[in-house]
């Protein structure tokens, strides 16, 4: 009965992500200022800082919404059950109605996905702060 | 190691399901490789964001409670159909026609009358109006030329009559 019904909410919440317009790309321009400094800070400290701030959660929660757009609603699903929930992979085919290996799939799909949209961020604020970093050093050579 | 590094490893379950010796694995990996270094880092911090996202406790607006009652009571309501009945309703315009359509070949092939059942032998010979015997001394030279289709279907089929 609990599973039914679990399946039954699972499908409901992904007519509705289904509904919802996505956003095929996320692009550095699209972060908002204090969603780039999260990220510029999160990369400083590499360690991982458990002091956090309410608005620090904010924002990340915001940077994560907007990071998993980019994934179809059935990566998503499958992703934030498994690697925010840490789900296994029996629990989320349960769960869906999806063969274990469909999920398998569709987990590693989106991590793969994120995972580059994240680089290509990192990469893209990389090369950002390095043309600042040349322009203050030619203003002050001049 | 091959040509795709430790992105497999980071890439096939979450960051913090590795065993210690796959992350021990990717750390000295990521000491010498920049662009695995770069995957890896993209890598913790969506995990990261993940973790975040997944902790905030959302509450559920009462529409979408709504939308699951309606789903669960329209579940129910299926359920409660008897299963040959679900599979009539999809399938039974479907079983319909394919009925009505063979029982009316049934009654063409059966029903119509057997006229036009000469063989192809005695058509061809209805058909021509020589005998053999005229073909052989070619009795009715001067009158209409037959056709060497005609001539071989007069003499062959005169032939199979006899045998």
């Amino acid at each position: 009965m609990e599973g039914w019904f679990t399946r039954i909410a699972t499908n409901t919440c992904l007519n509705l992500i289904r509904s919802a317009k996505r956003r095929p790309e996320l692009t550095v321009s699209d972060l908002s200022e204090a969603e780039n400094n999260w990220l510029e800070e999160k990369l400083a400290d590499a360690a991982g800082d458990l002091h956090r701030s309410v608005e620090h959660n904010l924002i990340a929660v915001d940077l994560a919404d907007r990071l998993l757009e980019i994934l179809s609603p059935e990566d998503r699903l499958a992703l934030t059950l498994i690697d925010g929930e840490d789900a296994s992979v029996k629990e989320v085919a349960e769960m869906t109605g999806w063969s274990e290996s469909k999920v398998k799939v569709r987990a590693f799909r989106a991590r793969k996905r994120v995972r580059e949209a994240m680089e290509k961020l990192l990469a893209t604020m990389g090369r950002r702060a390095d043309l600042q970093l040349a322009t203050a050093n030619e203003s002050k050579g001049d | 190691m091959k040509d795709d590094h430790i992105i497999n490893i980071i890439e096939s379950a979450p960051l913090g399901s590795l065993s210690e010796s796959e992350i021990m694995l990717v750390r000295v990996h990521v000491e010498s490789c920049p662009s695995c270094r770069r995957a890896y880092q993209a890598a913790e911090l969506s995990a990261v964001l993940i973790k975040e996202r997944t902790a905030e406790a959302i509450e559920p607006s009462p529409f979408f409670q709504t939308r699951v009652m309606a789903a669960w009571r329209e579940q129910q309501v299926i359920e409660k159909v008897p299963a040959f009945w679900r599979l009539w309703k999809s399938a039974g315009a479907l079983v319909s026609t394919l009925t009505v359509t063979t029982a009316a070949l049934a009654a063409f092939s059966f029903l119509t009358p057997s006229s036009a059942s000469l063989t192809s032998q005695e058509t061809a010979v209805a058909a021509s109006p020589y005998s053999a015997e005229s073909v052989v001394l070619d009795r009715n030279q001067g009158e209409e030329q037959m056709s060497y289709d005609q001539v071989l279907n007069t003499i062959y089929v005169n032939d199979d009559e006899a045998r």
